[in-house]
């Protein structure tokens, strides 16, 4: 076959015009850094680590700090705490004001005072006054003939993550996930849906549109400008995900890959008919507009239910969220979450995946009629109700 | 051969395109006149089923016209239009695939036009970039590529100069010598004219005029013109004469018919100090204006 069916024609230049765009070039790359810079860079750098250094008066305030230097070294290796000796409290006050020293720990008769500059002294405060407060302890106990474990017998508890041991993934990682994967669907759907309606209007507004109606069907032109920007979108969001898979082996979260793939074997095929289903709409939206200037105002209805079901779907809780999670587009949202929560039966993605199915089709349908009675309107914005009422010519 | 039979087309109470019946025979490059608001875009949109017709029909060689010959018909509508932001020859390379040529076919033949019409140093260029009359150029190609079976023009001409203007009639000479039927309308009278084998004329929606350029020449009025030495009031009493313009010695006149011109000539002679007596071949701007009014 010498030449091709039309719609492959329309895809192909869809996507060769966006990939030779510097802008989306450019915002891609950038994208995929900032990925990196977030997975990376703090593996380098480590947690930051912190020097202290603390005025005592005595041996019995130096002896402390080496405690709590004993305590921070034993977190991370590059942190410590240093004792400064001073003559007199005084001296210990003027170190604190000078900034000298962080702070200052004097000890009185049967009381200690830990001096700073201002109320916020970090974690330094929890650890001096622990320290005071086990050595007094210890201190205590042996001058009333026992021992600080015979006193604090009974007294310990301990805190069991259920979450973790039942769903096998940590809770923080699926919430962190789940939000990336509810947002990368958010913002792809934005900005291809954006792309969909902007190329539909630029047709219409070069008027090149009554060149390309003439000689293919406007169907053809629709599917093929739908496909391709899905492909587009496909591939962005793959790009994404290898990187950051690849990322993630980078900063120990590796452990957590298998989990991960089968919520992102699920969270594809969300993915893919949730940007379906808005495709058709986007187009309609372009077609109604006749200057780009116009689809900020055609536009708007698609990008404000976009916001709403994000900001709602990442909000929701309970019953509500469960039952948000099997609305079409939304499901594309809440469902992958309550994947990766592992609160879900199978049944449950498959019955959100065939209402998207369901709803894809109305869309489609919907979508492409008011797209194609629209399309070659070219005086002034059409509103989607008027397009409704149009007369297909 | 491309017939209009009876194309209507209306808005709402409005008939813009009522019942337009006229045919651009093979190799004839048929003109299409008419002011604004005539109906020309509205007819030459239905021709390429840009626009449904409310009633009659557009046949190809007898058939009522399809898609597939649709596809075949070269069009450039008169809302221009290319992508601005995409190189110059890999949009018409595009549009040439739409119009069923292969990918290398419609990039050598785009690059052959682009260069024959001095764009050849430009082929990389966005669209958007090219001068007006440059852009032009490229819509004209546009419409000629994958060798079309019919051309369908909506003012191709406008915003070209004189140069391009010849350039391009050539290239559509080249189309009728082809057999290739050719519809182009256009406002500037003397170049449909200069160009065309026959000339539709359209107003108000209805096609008031048609035929060749001689045909409707020789159809206008009788007209002479009379210049003598002396006044030319007296042919205000000569049988058989309108007399359209009278100024001293300059009088415009219509005579019934060819006798009642030589008789009036021979009076004139009779008279003496005839300076001229000539036939008013009326331009086709005058006989525009005259079926339009």
């Amino acid at each position: 076959m010498s030449t091709r069916a039309p719609w492959t024609l329309v895809a192909a230049r869809e996507i060769q015009v966006k990939l030779t765009d510097k802008n989306f070039l450019i915002g891609t790359g950038l994208t995929i850094l900032l990925l990196l810079a977030v997975l990376v860079v703090p593996s380098f750098l480590g947690s930051s680590s912190a020097d202290y250094d603390v005025a005592v008066t005595d041996d019995r305030g130096a002896a402390v700090v080496g405690e709590v230097d004993a305590t921070l070294r034993e977190q991370d290796e590059e942190s410590s705490a240093t004792a400064v000796r001073v003559a007199d409290r005084d001296a210990a006050e003027t170190a604190v004001l000078e900034g000298d020293v962080d702070a200052g720990l004097v000890a009185g008769d049967d009381r200690w005072e830990l001096l700073s500059d201002g109320p916020d002294l970090g974690e330094l405060q929890p650890l001096l006054t622990e320290q005071v407060r086990a050595d007094a302890l210890a201190d205590n106990a042996r001058t009333a003939g026992t021992t600080v474990e015979e006193l604090t017998a009974g007294a310990e508890v301990g805190v069991v993550d259920v979450a973790e041991q039942e769903g096998g993934m940590p809770p923080v990682l699926a919430y962190v996930l789940g939000f990336a994967f509810a947002a990368l669907f958010y913002f792809a759907a934005i900005m291809f849906g954006m792309q969909i309606a902007n190329s539909v209007v630029e047709e219409k507004q070069s008027r090149i549109i009554e060149i390309l109606a003439a000689k293919i069907p406007t169907r053809q032109l629709l599917l093929g400008k739908v496909l391709g920007n899905t492909v587009l979108a496909f591939g962005q969001l793959a790009l994404i995900a290898a990187v950051s898979l690849v990322g993630m082996t980078f900063v120990d979260l590796d452990v957590a890959l298998p989990g991960i793939a089968g919520a992102i074997a699920w969270y594809l095929p969300f993915f893919l008919l949730g940007f379906l289903a808005l495709a058709c709409v986007w187009a309609a939206a372009g077609a109604l507009a006749s200057r780009t200037e116009d689809l900020q105002q055609t536009t708007m209805p698609l990008t404000m239910v976009l916001v709403v079901l994000f900001i709602v779907g990442i909000n929701l809780d309970g019953v509500a969220r469960q039952v948000f999670s099997f609305v079409p587009v939304a499901s594309t949202l809440v469902m992958p979450m309550r994947i990766l929560e592992g609160d879900t039966q199978l049944w449950e993605p498959v019955l959100a995946l065939a209402l998207v199915v369901v709803f894809c089709a109305l869309t489609i349908v919907l979508g492409s009629r008011l797209y194609e009675r629209a399309l070659l309107h070219t005086s002034g914005s059409l509103s989607w109700r008027k397009a409704m009422q149009l007369s297909k010519d | 051969m491309l017939e209009l039979d009876g194309l209507s087309r209306r808005y709402g109470d409005h008939l813009a395109v009522d019942e337009v019946s006229f045919t651009v025979p093979a190799g004839r490059m048929v003109g299409f006149v008419g002011g604004n608001g005539a109906g020309k875009t509205t007819t030459m949109r239905m021709i390429m089923g840009v626009l449904a017709p409310s009633a009659g029909q557009v046949r190809w060689d007898g058939e009522p016209v399809t898609r597939a010959d649709r596809v075949r018909f070269g069009y450039m509508p008169e809302e221009r239009g290319l992508y601005p932001k995409q190189p110059v020859l890999a949009q018409l390379t595009y549009l040439g695939q739409l119009h069923g040529m292969t990918q290398s076919s419609a990039r050598q033949r785009s690059e052959e036009l682009l260069t024959r019409f001095g764009l050849g140093e430009r082929l990389t260029s966005k669209v958007e970039t090219l001068s007006l009359g440059n852009q032009q150029r490229a819509q004209i190609i546009a419409s000629v590529l994958g060798e079309p079976k019919m051309l369908v023009l909506d003012e191709p001409f406008s915003g070209l100069d004189p140069a391009a203007v010849d350039q391009m009639s050539e290239l559509l000479r080249e189309h009728t010598a082809a057999g290739t039927p050719v519809l182009f309308s256009s406002h500037q009278l003397d170049l449909v004219d200069r160009l065309c084998d026959s000339i539709v004329v359209l107003h108000g929606g209805r096609v008031v005029a048609e035929g060749t350029s001689e045909g409707l020449r020789a159809s206008a009025p009788l007209r002479y013109r009379l210049v003598m030495t002396g006044d030319t009031g007296w042919v205000r009493g000569s049988t058989g004469v309108d007399v359209i313009d009278l100024d001293g010695p300059t009088a415009l006149v219509q005579p019934e018919d060819e006798q009642t011109a030589e008789r009036l000539l021979a009076d004139a002679v009779a008279r003496g100090g005839v300076r001229e007596f000539s036939r008013i071949r009326p331009t086709l701007s005058e006989i525009y204006r005259e079926v339009a009014a």
